[in-house]
Formats: C-alpha cells, sequence, structure tokens
C-alpha cells in the first residue's frame, strides 16, 4: 500500500505527460458516456469533454510531450465525432450494437489472428528481417488449415484440426523459407521478396481452392472438425466476465501463451539476447561468433509457422471456411500492430485489441444501421490502423538492422 | 552486368570499409541499382530471363495439378489477340474517325483483332498504374497503394461523369479526368505526407488506403450508395457515365468495348515519365532523394517535399488509370469490381519487370495485359482451362516475376559460382 | 635468443576483386609483448588482423600458435584459441547493457534456459576489478562514453579467455589523455601476461607503447623493428618509403571581414539534449579556422545547424553579414555557403549518380544546368569535363557512376563541386578521412588554395595533426561548448587538454576559467587575446 501511495506522490499531476494521457482518457470517457449503459444523450456533454481533451492535447504537445499530446488531440477528435455519432441514433440501437460483453468477445476473436501475424513477425523482425508477407502467411496457413482438416477428418476424427494447424504452420514455414533464402542469401529487398510472396500466396490458395473446393466452396463439416472451443464452467458462471472468457476457441487462450512464451524467450533467455543482438548490430553478433545467417533462418521461418496458426485460426477456428483473398490485410494490421507496439510483446498486443475492438465494432454496426453503411464501417479498422501508424505513435524506431542484408566479411 | 558496383577496390577503400560504420536506414541505393540503371542488350537478360522462369514455374503448377501446360499456355496466347499479327494477308480498313476505307494487311474486324483490343485495354492501366508505382519507387519509396488510387481516380471518373451531363464532351472528358487525377494523387498524397511528416511506413500507409478504398466503394455502389444506379436499387452498380464522357473509340465498336484512344494517352504517358524523370529537375530530385536522401539533403534538396510530391505524382498517374478504365471502356462500377480488382497490384508487377523503366514499362505492360485478357473468362477457351484457375495463375505468375525480378538474376549466378567453387 | 613466438602469420596473401591487399605478410608475437602494427590507412593493417580474427580467410599462408598451424574459418575459431580484438569501431550494441554486451553468446543461465542477469553482472564486475577496467555492468551502452565503450570491448576479449588481444587504431576515438589512460591498461595487461598486437599510423604512439613494430606498405611487410633506438623520422620513411611532409606550406594568413559568425548557438541533437551550448565564434575571409575536438562533442550537430541541416534552438548564424538563421539547406546553399561533409558516401556523393549528376547536385537548378525547370544534359556533361579536368579526377568520365571511384578521387569530386560554385564560406568536415597521403597533400591544398583567394575556411576535423597544420586560428570544442581558441603554434598537448574539458591559464593559448560567452561578447574576448 504504502508503495502504491509512493509512486502515485511519485507522479506530477500537472506535468505534460500526465495532462496528454489525462487527455486520451477524457478523449475515451467521451464516447463512452455516450453508449450503453449509460446512454449520455446530450451533445454538448461529448463535445466538451473531447474539447478539453484536445486542449490537454495541445498544451501537452506544445511542451514537448508531442506523442501523448497528440494522441490526446486525435482521442479528442475521435471522441467528439463517435460521441456526437452516438447521440444521433436511437438507444435500441445503441443496445443492439453496443453489448459490451458480446463486443469484447468479439474483440478477442478478431484481434487473435492479429495477434499471430503481429508476433510472427516480431520474432522476423526482431532478427533483422522486414516482414510484409505476414498477410501471405495468414492466407496460406487458413487454406491449408481448412484442407488439412477436411484430408483428415476421415481419419483423424476430433483430432483432425491438429492435423489443421500443423499442416498450416508447415505451410508457413515453407512460405517463410522463400522468404529467408531471398532475404538472408540473395540479400534481396526485403519489402520486394515479401510482395512476392503475398502475390504467391495469393494466387496458390486461390488456385487450389478453385482446383478443389471451386464448385462448392470449402466443406461445411469445418464446423465439427475445426478447432474447438474451451468451455470453463466455472468462469462461464461469473456474470459478464463469463460471457466473454467461459467459451473462447483454444488458439485464443494459445495466443496469451504465446504471448508470454514470446516476452520470456525473447527477453529473458540467450537466445532471446542473440536474436535482439542479430537484429541491432549483426556485425557485432558475428564477431562474438552467433551465426547471423542460423539466428535469422530460424526468426523467419518461426515467424511463418506463427502467422500461419494464426490463419488457421481465422478458418477453422472461427469462420470455419475458406475462400479466396479471404485475410483482407488482416496481416499488414497485424504489421502495423507490431510498429505500434514497438516490436515489444505486450503493448503489441495492445494494439491488436485495440484493432480487434474496431473490427468487432465495424461488425456489429450494420445491424443496428443497415447494410448500407455498415459497408461503409467496414473501412474502420484499416481507418484506425492509418491514424495509429501515422499520428499518434510518431516515429516508431524498429530494430537498428531490420531490412539490411548481412554481408558476412 | 553494366550495373553499378558498391565501391570496391582501391585499397584504401578496403581499409575505410572497416572505418565507416554501416549506414543506418540501408546502404544507399544497393537494390535500386539494379531496378532502374540497366543499359544495353544485357538489360534485357534479366528481365527477360525473370519472365520465361516464372512462365515455366507456373507451367509446373499447371503440370503438377494435371493439365497440359503447352495446351493452357497456348489457349491463354490465343485468347490474347497477339496470333492477329501472324494472320497476314490482304484486307481492308476503315480508317479512324472517318468513312473511308484502305488496304490494310490485317483483318480488322476478326476475332483476334477483338482480343487483341482488349489486351490493349488492359494495357492502358497497366501502363498508368506501373508509372505510378515506379515514379514513386525512384524516390525509394513503395508505393503498393497503386490500386486504391486506381480505384479514387476511378470513383471520381464516374462521379463527374454522370454529373455535369450537360458540358460539351470534350470539357466533360477533361473535367472527368482531371478530377480522377487529382484524386488519385490527394489519396497517395496522404500516404506521401504520412511519410514526409511522421515517418510512418508508405508500405503499411498505402496497404490500409487500399482497403479504405475498396470499402468506401463498396458503399457507393452497393444498394443504397450515394453513386448507386437508383434506377435498378436491387443491383449494385453505378451509375453509368454520360455518353459525352465517354473516350473516342477507334478500332472497335463501342458497344463491343472497341479500344478507345486511352491506349495513347498511356503511351503519352510513358514519354512524359521518361522526361519527368530524366529531364526535368524534379526527376533529378526525386532520383536523388531515392538512392541516397542524405546527401540529397546534403544538397539542398528538401527529402520532405520530394517525398510528397513524389507520392503525389505516382497517385496521379494511377488516378488518371482509373479515369481511362471508367471513361474508356467500363462506363460504371459494380460492388464486385472494386473488390475483385487487382489492376494496380498488377501494376507493381509490370513496374519491377521493367524495370522502372519507361520502355521497359511499356513492354512488360504488354506482356500483362495480354495474360489478364488471355486468362479471362471472356477469351480463354474453357473446355482446356478453366478461367478462374487461369486468373489465379496469372497471379501466381505476377507473384514469381516480383521474386524473381527481386532476385539479380545474375548476382545469384554469381553467387551459385561462388558456392560451387568453394565447397565449404 | 629470442623468445619462442606465441603466434606466428607466415606468408600471408590476400586478395580482393582488384586489389592485393596482402601480399605474403610475415608477422610474430612473442609472449607478453606490445607489438605494434604500423602503416598508412589502406596499407593492409585491417585486412591482416581480420584475418587473425577468423573474418576473413587467407587466399595463401599459414597462422601458427604455440607452434601448431592452426585454421581460422570464423571469428568463433579465434576466440576458441585465445584471440580477441577491439575493433575501431566498437562491434558494441547500443540499446544492450554493458553486461550483456559483454557475456552474449556465451550467456550465464539460470534453470538451464533463463539468463542469468545477476551472474553477468557480477562476473563482469569481477573481471573489470581484476584488470583495473572501470566500468557500470547494468549501464546502457549508448550512455557511457567512448573510453569506457573501449574499456567494455576489451572486457568482451577477456571475458572470452583472450591471451592475445588485437586493438585496432584504439587511440583514434580517443583524446591524448584518454590515450594515456589506454596505455596505462595495456601495460597492466602486459603484467598479467597478455600478448597485444597494437595497430596505429601514429608514430609517437607506437613508439611509447610497443616493444617491437612491424611496418606494412601497400600489403607487404617491409620491416620489423625493436621500438628501442627507433625514431619516428625512420619509421616515417619505412611506413611511406619517402620523405613526408609534416607540414602544409603556407603563407602568413590575411584574414579580411567576417564571413561567417555564430552567435549564441545552440542546437538539440536527435535524442532531444542540447549538444551544441552557447557557441559563438567568427570566420573571416581569408583564414582557417580549425575546429579541433573528440568525436561525438557536438561537432556534427555545430556543422548541421550552420548548413541549415538542423533547426537552430537559440543564436544566430550569419554569412557575409546576413541573417541565415533557420534557413533550408538550399538557403544556405544559396548564401554562400560551401560544404564538404564529413561522410562522403553517406552525405558527399549519391553512389549511383554519374559523375555529372553528382557535380550538378546543388546547382542543378542554375543555368547552364537547367532552364525552366529541364534539365539541359549536355551542359552538365560539359560542366562536369571541365571541372573533372580542372581537379585532376582519375578513374571516371563524365558518364561514371560516382561509386566506382576511389576515395581519393571521390571527394576530388566533392570538393570540385564545392569549391567551383564560388562559396564565401566552406566548411570542410573530415576532408582526408580515408584517404591515402597523395590524396590528403591535394586536399589540404586544395583548402589554403581556397583561403588565398578569400574565403573563409571551417576546418572541422578528429586529427590534431591536421588541425595544426592547416589552421590560422584553433578552437576547441568540448560537450558542445568552444572551452578555447590557440594559435596554431599550439602543442597537442595544449589542445588536448582543452579537448577533455581541462581548464587553465597557459601561455600561447587562450585559458579560459570561465565559459565563453559570460564577460563580454566572445569574439570580443577572442579579439583581445590575439
Amino acid at each position: 500500500m504504502t508503495a502504491v501511495a509512493a509512486r502515485l506522490g511519485g507522479i506530477s499531476w500537472t506535468s505534460p505527460r500526465t495532462v496528454g494521457a489525462f487527455g486520451i482518457f477524457l478523449g475515451a470517457l467521451a464516447f463512452w458516456l455516450t453508449l450503453p449503459p449509460l446512454h449520455a444523450r446530450t451533445q454538448a456533454l461529448p463535445a466538451a469533454l473531447g474539447i478539453l481533451a484536445v486542449a490537454a492535447g495541445i498544451w501537452s504537445a506544445s511542451r514537448g510531450q508531442k506523442r501523448v499530446g497528440g494522441g490526446a488531440i486525435a482521442a479528442g477528435v475521435l471522441g467528439i465525432g463517435f460521441g456526437l455519432l452516438a447521440t444521433q441514433s436511437s438507444i435500441s440501437n445503441l443496445n443492439t450494437v453496443v453489448v459490451w460483453s458480446a463486443l469484447l468477445a468479439a474483440t478477442l476473436r478478431y484481434a487473435t489472428p492479429l495477434i499471430y501475424a503481429a508476433i510472427g513477425g516480431l520474432y522476423c523482425e526482431r532478427s533483422g528481417v522486414i516482414n510484409v508477407a505476414l498477410e501471405g502467411m495468414l492466407l496460406t496457413g487458413a487454406f491449408f488449415g481448412v484442407w488439412a482438416v477436411a484430408w483428415a477428418s476421415a481419419w483423424a476424427g476430433g483430432a483432425a484440426w491438429i492435423v489443421g494447424v500443423v499442416a498450416a504452420a508447415l505451410a508457413g514455414m515453407v512460405l517463410a523459407a522463400i522468404h529467408a533464402v531471398w532475404a538472408i542469401h540473395f540479400k534481396v529487398d526485403q519489402v520486394i521478396s515479401g510482395m512476392a510472396i503475398n502475390f504467391l500466396a495469393l494466387g496458390i490458395t486461390g488456385y487450389l481452392f478453385i482446383l478443389k473446393y471451386g464448385q462448392s466452396g470449402t466443406p461445411g463439416d469445418i464446423n465439427t472438425y475445426g478447432i474447438p472451443d474451451i468451455h470453463i464452467g466455472f468462469i462461464a458462471a461469473i456474470p459478464f466476465i463469463g460471457d466473454i472468457f467461459g467459451q473462447l476457441n483454444l488458439m485464443i487462450w494459445l495466443s496469451f501463451l504465446l504471448l508470454i512464451v514470446t516476452y520470456l524467450l525473447v527477453f529473458r533467455t540467450p537466445f532471446g539476447l542473440r536474436l535482439r543482438a542479430v537484429g541491432e548490430h549483426p556485425r557485432a553478433a558475428d564477431t562474438v561468433g552467433i551465426s547471423v545467417y542460423k539466428t535469422r533462418y530460424i526468426a523467419v521461418i518461426a515467424s511463418g509457422a506463427i502467422a500461419a496458426m494464426g490463419g488457421a485460426y481465422l478458418s477453422i477456428g472461427f469462420v470455419h471456411s475458406f475462400n479466396e483473398n479471404m485475410t483482407n490485410g488482416t496481416g499488414f494490421i497485424g504489421l502495423a500492430a507490431l510498429v505500434f507496439g514497438k516490436w515489444k510483446p505486450l503493448p503489441t498486443w495492445g494494439a491488436t485489441l485495440l484493432f480487434g475492438f474496431s473490427s468487432a465494432l465495424a461488425d456489429r454496426l450494420p445491424t443496428a444501421y443497415g447494410n448500407q453503411w455498415g459497408t461503409l464501417f467496414q473501412a474502420l479498422p484499416y481507418l484506425l490502423t492509418l491514424i495509429a501508424v501515422a499520428g499518434v505513435i510518431g516515429r516508431s524506431i524498429g530494430p537498428a538492422a531490420a531490412g539490411r542484408p548481412y554481408v558476412k566479411q | 552486368m553494366t550495373e553499378v558496383q558498391e565501391p570496391q577496390g582501391g585499397d584504401e577503400l578496403l581499409a575505410e570499409e572497416a572505418v565507416s560504420p554501416p549506414p543506418p536506414g540501408g546502404v544507399p541505393g544497393s537494390q535500386q541499382h539494379f531496378l532502374t540503371r540497366v543499359r544495353g542488350v544485357y538489360g534485357l537478360i534479366g528481365p527477360v530471363g525473370t519472365a520465361i522462369l516464372a512462365f515455366f514455374m507456373g507451367g509446373l503448377v499447371v503440370l503438377v495439378t494435371g493439365s497440359n501446360p503447352l495446351r493452357v499456355y497456348n489457349a491463354i496466347f490465343n485468347g490474347t489477340g497477339l496470333n492477329w499479327f501472324f494472320h497476314v494477308g490482304s484486307y481492308s480498313a476503315r480508317i479512324p474517325f472517318s468513312t473511308h476505307k484502305m488496304w490494310f494487311p490485317w483483318d480488322t474486324s476478326s476475332l483476334a483483332a477483338q482480343n487483341l483490343q482488349q489486351t490493349l485495354l488492359v494495357m492502358t492501366p497497366l501502363i498508368l498504374t506501373a508509372i505510378g508505382f515506379a515514379f514513386a519507387f525512384r524516390c525509394g519509396l513503395f508505393n503498393i497503394g497503386g490500386q486504391g488510387q486506381y480505384l479514387a481516380g476511378a470513383y471520381f471518373a464516374i462521379w463527374v461523369g454522370h454529373s455535369f451531363a450537360n458540358l460539351t464532351p470534350v470539357l466533360h472528358v477533361l473535367f472527368a479526368i482531371t478530377a480522377a487525377v487529382l484524386a488519385g494523387a490527394v489519396f497517395a498524397g496522404i500516404a506521401g505526407v504520412l511519410k514526409a511528416t511522421v515517418g510512418a511506413h508508405e508500405v503499411v500507409t498505402t496497404i490500409m488506403l487500399n482497403w479504405i478504398a475498396v470499402w468506401v466503394g463498396s458503399y457507393l455502389f452497393g444498394q443504397g450508395g450515394a453513386l448507386q444506379n437508383s434506377a435498378q436499387p436491387e443491383i449494385p452498380i453505378s451509375f453509368d457515365i454520360a455518353d459525352g464522357a465517354k473516350l473516342p473509340v477507334f478500332w472497335g465498336l463501342k458497344l463491343l468495348q472497341g479500344l478507345s484512344i486511352g491506349i495513347f494517352v498511356a503511351l503519352a504517358m510513358l514519354v512524359v515519365y521518361w522526361l519527368l524523370i530524366n529531364r526535368t529537375t524534379l526527376g533529378f530530385e526525386v532520383r536523388a532523394v531515392g538512392f541516397n536522401p542524405d546527401a540529397a539533403r546534403y544538397g539542398g534538396i528538401s527529402v520532405a517535399k520530394s517525398y510528397f510530391l513524389a507520392m503525389a505524382i505516382s497517385g496521379a498517374f494511377a488516378g488518371l488509370g482509373g479515369a481511362m478504365d471508367i471513361l474508356g471502356w467500363e462506363f460504371r462500377l459494380g460492388e464486385q469490381d472494386v473488390q475483385a480488382s487487382q489492376i494496380g497490384f498488377i501494376g507493381l508487377a509490370v513496374a519491377l519487370l521493367g524495370r522502372n523503366t519507361a520502355l521497359g514499362i511499356g513492354a512488360a505492360s504488354l506482356l500483362f495485359g495480354a495474360l489478364a485478357t488471355g486468362t479471362s473468362g471472356r477469351q480463354l477457351d474453357a473446355s482446356i482451362f478453366q478461367p478462374d484457375l487461369a486468373g489465379n495463375l496469372t497471379i501466381i505468375i505476377q507473384g514469381l516475376v516480383v521474386l524473381f525480378v527481386g532476385l539479380n538474376l545474375t548476382g545469384a549466378l554469381a553467387w551459385a559460382r561462388r558456392r560451387w567453387r568453394r565447397p565449404a | 635468443m629470442a623468445e619462442a613466438p606465441l603466434l606466428e602469420l607466415r606468408g600471408i596473401t590476400k586478395r580482393f576483386p582488384g586489389v592485393l591487399a596482402n601480399d605474403r605478410i610475415t608477422f610474430d608475437l612473442r609472449p607478453g609483448e606490445v607489438h605494434a602494427l604500423l602503416g598508412e590507412n589502406g596499407a593492409g593493417k585491417s585486412t591482416l588482423m581480420n584475418i587473425l580474427y577468423g573474418l576473413y580467410t587467407p587466399d595463401e599462408g599459414q597462422i601458427v600458435l604455440h607452434g601448431k598451424p592452426i585454421d581460422l574459418g570464423s571469428t568463433k575459431a579465434a576466440i576458441e584459441h585465445g584471440i580477441g580484438m577491439v575493433h575501431q569501431h566498437f562491434m558494441l550494441i547500443p540499446v544492450m547493457t554493458v553486461a550483456e554486451n559483454i557475456v552474449l553468446a556465451t550467456e550465464p543461465r539460470r534453470a538451464g534456459v533463463l539468463l542469468d542477469v545477476d551472474a553477468a553482472n557480477r562476473r563482469v564486475r569481477e573481471l573489470s576489478d581484476r584488470y583495473g577496467l572501470a566500468v557500470d555492468p547494468e549501464a546502457r551502452v549508448d550512455r557511457i562514453t567512448v573510453g569506457q565503450q573501449q574499456r567494455v570491448e576489451i572486457l568482451k576479449a577477456l571475458y572470452r579467455g583472450a591471451e592475445v588481444l588485437i586493438l585496432d587504431e584504439p587511440t583514434a576515438v580517443l583524446t591524448p589523455q584518454e590515450s594515456q589512460e589506454l596505455f596505462e591498461i595495456i601495460r597492466s595487461l602486459k603484467t598479467q601476461g597478455k600478448s597485444i598486437i597494437f595497430i596505429s599510423h601514429k608514430l609517437n604512439e607506437v613508439l611509447e607503447i610497443a616493444d617491437r613494430i612491424t611496418v606494412l606498405r601497400r600489403g607487404k611487410t617491409i620491416d620489423t623493428i625493436d621500438a628501442a633506438g627507433a625514431t619516428e623520422e625512420g619509421l616515417a620513411r619505412l611506413m611511406v618509403g619517402r620523405e613526408v611532409l609534416l607540414r602544409v606550406d603556407k603563407q602568413a594568413p590575411h584574414p579580411g571581414d567576417p564571413l561567417l559568425v555564430v552567435e549564441h548557438l545552440s542546437v538539440i541533437d536527435d535524442r532531444g539534449l542540447e549538444a551544441v551550448r552557447d557557441v559563438s565564434f567568427e570566420v573571416r575571409s581569408g583564414e582557417i579556422v580549425g575546429l579541433a575536438g573528440v568525436d561525438a562533442n557536438g561537432q556534427s550537430e555545430l556543422i548541421d545547424a550552420i548548413a541549415g541541416l538542423r533547426s537552430v534552438e537559440s543564436g544566430r548564424v550569419l554569412i557575409d553579414g546576413a541573417d541565415v538563421t533557420g534557413d533550408t539547406a538550399r538557403e544556405m546553399l544559396d548564401a554562400g555557403l560551401g560544404h564538404i561533409p564529413e561522410d562522403r558516401h553517406r552525405r558527399g556523393l549519391v553512389l549511383p549518380f554519374s559523375l555529372t549528376e553528382n557535380l550538378a547536385l546543388h546547382e542543378y537548378r542554375k543555368a547552364p544546368n537547367s532552364k525552366l525547370g529541364l534539365l539541359s544534359p549536355r551542359r552538365m556533361v560539359a560542366r562536369a569535363r571541365k571541372l573533372l579536368e580542372e581537379f585532376d579526377v582519375r578513374g571516371g568520365t563524365p558518364a561514371t557512376p560516382a561509386g566506382a571511384l576511389s576515395g581519393g578521387n571521390q571527394q576530388k569530386v566533392v570538393i570540385a563541386r564545392e569549391v567551383d560554385k564560388d562559396p564565401k564560406v566552406l566548411i570542410a568536415a573530415q576532408p582526408t578521412r580515408g584517404l591515402d597521403v597523395g590524396a590528403i597533400e591535394f586536399v589540404h591544398r586544395r583548402l589554403v588554395e581556397q583561403r588565398d583567394t578569400g574565403r573563409a575556411v571551417f576546418l572541422v576535423s578528429l586529427e590534431l595533426e591536421e588541425i595544426l597544420s592547416l589552421s590560422d586560428r584553433i578552437l576547441v570544442i568540448y560537450e558542445g561548448r568552444i572551452v578555447g581558441e590557440f594559435p596554431p603554434s599550439a602543442t597537442e598537448e595544449e589542445l588536448g587538454f582543452a579537448m577533455t574539458g581541462g581548464r587553465r591559464h597557459e601561455a600561447g593559448g587562450v585559458g579560459l576559467t570561465e565559459p565563453l560567452g559570460s564577460g563580454g561578447t566572445d569574439s570580443s574576448v577572442l579579439e583581445r587575446e590575439r
């Protein structure tokens, strides 16, 4: 207790940083107050709070806290915008859309492929190889997950999903291996080779999909054989919490595990130290006898496996089917989350939740506003990602050697 | 190869190699050398080899999945209309925009001629989106937002082309083109501003902008959308543009998607691109920034301004591509078209295969325009190969082209030779 | 009579495309000795040491350790054989701690898998106590001084059990005083039985610290001699192959009006720290003012601010009387600034551009290079041809890409460009870095020539010798402040003392007991002292 009090006492309440953070909070509050269960109906409230947030942001930014201040300004403007929109809609509409437990559960579902993509990207980029091929890796995982489950359901029965996940990971690794050879050995521009991988993944999955399922679409029993949900009785019994965590897909729980393991591996083990060394200053790593190439190969191929597992979740754990180009830029949003999270596991996770929330919201909005506007809301996750990457975070500095091929002496 | 060598040799440089720390942000222009600077016949070997390799491997995919690649490629080729040139004879052809006829060695109204018109129609936006990619690339930017910029141009072409129907035709066309060009420029300019001011990576921002364009389009032309044709509220397709906004067709019939003069606009833009890059101070700045932003800054060039201008000009070309498609032959867009369009991405492959040079883009766009036409449902003989499959084959080939074009073929050979000589 | 050598290099040959970097080099190291490897830039020292450290594989020749030939295919093998190297440019990861850098690749573990940070810190502390190399194991490397970073590098090698230590130009980044501290460390390592290879091109240092000296020239071993009895002149002759001009021929200066005036300039660096603090000075027409200082004491930020490449926090910059503070780089250049940047590869040249284009890098917007935004290639080439001839650039035509030239010729291109536009003020930042003697002489001659035609030359260099031989006045910068002004007759010791922040009254030098600017304007203080 005293420790907490001491810490709180240590915060300077008028420092630009604190004020900026408070501005961000105000901006969020402006929106939140207009939503269920509070339903503030007056437009003055979000407007006033939003303006306060913007003012706090400007004050903070003008005193050197550009990032936090910018964040507060953005939060204020968004808070006003969304707050006013919410006051325009009827309470019943709002109640349909904003069911917090359902919205948060959907957030987790939408965030999960992003987490796998972003964590995959984390290994890759921490080792100094830029990975814009996450999209293609997700897509490949999604296709081969479905394909393997359909194939294995006959003989593996209820365990077919394991075959699916493994097959997806393997397919992702093959794809990543190409990226690795191109980026590491052939020293090709990593963005170009990444884009090539994306095209290849799109073409190959589309080709095989048409060839195999072209007429009828993917089999309907993916639902039965897909990755199971985990039902936890005692959690499900808790009100509100239970609605969110009571029934979640196994891959969502695994994604939490992946986060923890990644944090430990990258920041608490010798392997992680070497991985980061290779990404920051490969020559220094080389001079103490670390194999730069080997480390990068491991990291890139692991990233393919992890991202592809996210794809498998998407196809055999979430929507239970496959369609051409079904990832719709998810891999790129994952990459943006990684940049937003400054290449650190926990902030990256936060970013995926933010983007996941916007997808969940976009998904639910049409139910209240009709399909016409609903289509437009589909752009929300991309818009939010754009704003996040652009304004709020400012220049995010990644691993120093990212994107640069290592030339051995 | 005639590409620029990284400095090597001169023994003081060897010492210096150890002296100077690795420059942050990459060895200046290390990748861009061979993607932009190739002179003479040797310059052809890489791209041609790349294309052959890509088609060969695409053929392997076809073979493995149980079709005969030679038959498939032959069917695709017949769909492209390029076989038209092989049927030489004695025909008469109408001189465009007149009623006079003259002797001509090829039959201008055969099926192959119609296919060729389609190929050239597809080639038009490919050239323009490829220039869009290439211009930014010359400035060191990887603009994969060509798709979104193309769409933004198309939307504005539809809006202007549908509204203002009482304008005189020439004015109407010019107005629609201007609007589309500006729309593309502004749309790409967003990414340019973000790159120039806060350093947001253009790959991420342009991809996000692509999706925003797609969903905005889906809304615009979807049921109840702002530009949806209100005469048929249940069909998610836009208004048609007014007749006065359509480009003149000079070969084939307007009703059968004849070839509009858009192709000449695109070809002219290749010249403009070449001039802009090689003969203007703006192009000089763009290239200097692309090769080495640090040195450009020391030379008094504003890097941020160059980034913004390069992106905006890039988007202007792509937006023009959108306008040419709408005003030249599409006349309307459906929600489906918006979702399925890949023109911007093919344009990227075209630019890379053409090494971002004007001539190269011209040649590569013919290749990809033909490929896209030859694999489309209308042209490809479905009894030989399913057009849906062929469409994906195009994407695979596109991916292989980008994969191998990034790979400096001669560099890879040198590497292989080194390996072979000294088995470590 | 001689002890059996610990390490021998026999007939080492290494070729690079177009260059014979090492030509049958022979070298031996006895246990517990300091053996200096002396040679000019480009003599093949670094290549040889990279071979010894397993970074390069020799094309021919043998490495013999303890009488047995060994094969060094990798740095790992070198480390296992007890060979450690301190690279001239440190192989340290800035964002990691001292201890993390030292234990990297041989980390202590906890529970088999986790990194044992405590053990790492403890071991580093033990090691630094044992060898008297004080560093804080938990400090981040980018937050400690260059001298400390060097100690980390030495500890890195010792941690790996190095018996042979290669120090590659270790004093290049140090002040004379820090160098003395390093020599103390080297002596103490020697008494603990370590053998040291000391690479340098500085004669006095080599004579001070080495037991034996091997001289390399153009990739060949010239001679190995005992340090006792050797002289600087003799070594210089061995090293260069002819008598060396240690001083530049020049007339007395005729300073005129001040062309570059800097008043109370403060500049913030990339990390948001004040890198240049209240700096004031002026450079007059017809004089060379040298700025001496240890690397990273604000020189780069100062130049960037003067050249319009970095925003000015406070203060003014005047070129020929016109206030150009806050102007863009282009406006500065147009106002009459010429700038030879410190790193010609990164900043001076666009390597893939042709020489024509590089020579027009500032002037491309002006006639005859362009008109109304359109370039005139033919006129650009004609101008380039003229300049290449005038400045004796060899190895390239106007169409040759700059990257294909040798370093000396590249620098000539930069100088040609900067001088041709007839600047009022010429800033030369480390203009001779990495050049051979011939090219250095050329650059020096040109700089003096610029002075004599009435330009104001501002020379920034890390080489005290260069500063001393070229400058008419010398300013010393330390932690972003100008801490003293000296005449060219000052000694290296005086300068070195000021460069480390020491302040005292000295005969001949302007001793300052308090920072400049606190009493009266700086220039007036400087005037009085002159």
